[in-house]
């Protein structure tokens, strides 16, 4: 699924480091969610779009993979 | 917040590998294959005038402590990010079932007397010989342990 994470990552200054524990998963997990080869949960979805202030629709794109 | 718990803390050779880590998540194992091989080897077959209780106990020793190991190592995967968990459940998957395969090919190879054919002179049959019963504990935690290390590498590729 299309996402924004890395463009706001970037824009925050944070490494994929800093974002994975802001978000309590792995460094892995965040590129994997970055490169499209992984769709969170509903409950990462969630913690990703509070953490970034916006509402999950316009953090992920369900319309284009 | 808490750092989840990373499939490479128990690999051994990888970057994040801790021995204390494998030692809570695995020791239980470690403890089930020392009593299997002990009852096994000094115990079963050489001690036959021990009562059948004890034996019995002696026997079942090992599957209390394998209890023990799914407990931790269930523990253990629930301590995981979501991605990690499924990279390590497809793994255990991958190796239970390559696990059973390869127990259940064993047996059947046995049982149509390949083996015997193969070193002929009972060799094989002998009740200390790795080949005369592949479903000890130590048997299959090697198994296990090898198909889980190369599941993981398969599945985890995927993601990186």
């Amino acid at each position: 699924m299309k996402n924004r994470l890395r463009e706001l990552r970037t824009g925050k200054g944070w490494s994929q480091g800093d974002l994975a524990d802001k978000l309590a998963v792995s460094r892995q997990t965040v590129n994997a969610i970055e490169t499209e080869k992984y769709d969170p949960s509903l409950p990462l979805a969630f913690r990703m779009a509070k953490l970034f202030k916006m509402r999950v629709e316009e953090l992920f794109d369900p319309d284009e993979r | 917040m808490n750092t989840p718990n990373h499939p490479d803390e128990i690999i051994p050779g990888k970057s994040d590998y801790s021995i204390w880590k494998d030692w809570t998540v695995n020791g239980w194992l470690m403890v089930a294959v020392f009593l299997s091989v002990a009852a096994d080897i000094l115990f079963l077959h050489r001690v036959r005038e021990w009562s059948p209780a004890l034996r019995g106990v002696m026997a079942l020793a090992p599957f209390l402590a394998i209890i023990l190991w799914v407990r931790n190592f269930a523990r253990w995967v629930q301590g995981m990010d979501e991605l990690h968990r499924r990279i390590t459940l497809a793994a255990v998957f991958f190796a239970t079932c390559t696990t059973f395969f390869v127990v259940v090919l064993w047996h059947r190879l046995e049982v149509a007397g390949l083996f015997q054919s193969l070193v002929p002179g009972g060799a094989l049959q002998s009740a200390t010989h790795p080949a005369a019963d592949p479903c000890t504990v130590a048997h299959v935690f090697w198994l296990m342990t090898l198909s889980y290390v190369v599941g993981h590498r398969i599945f985890n590729r995927r993601y990186q």
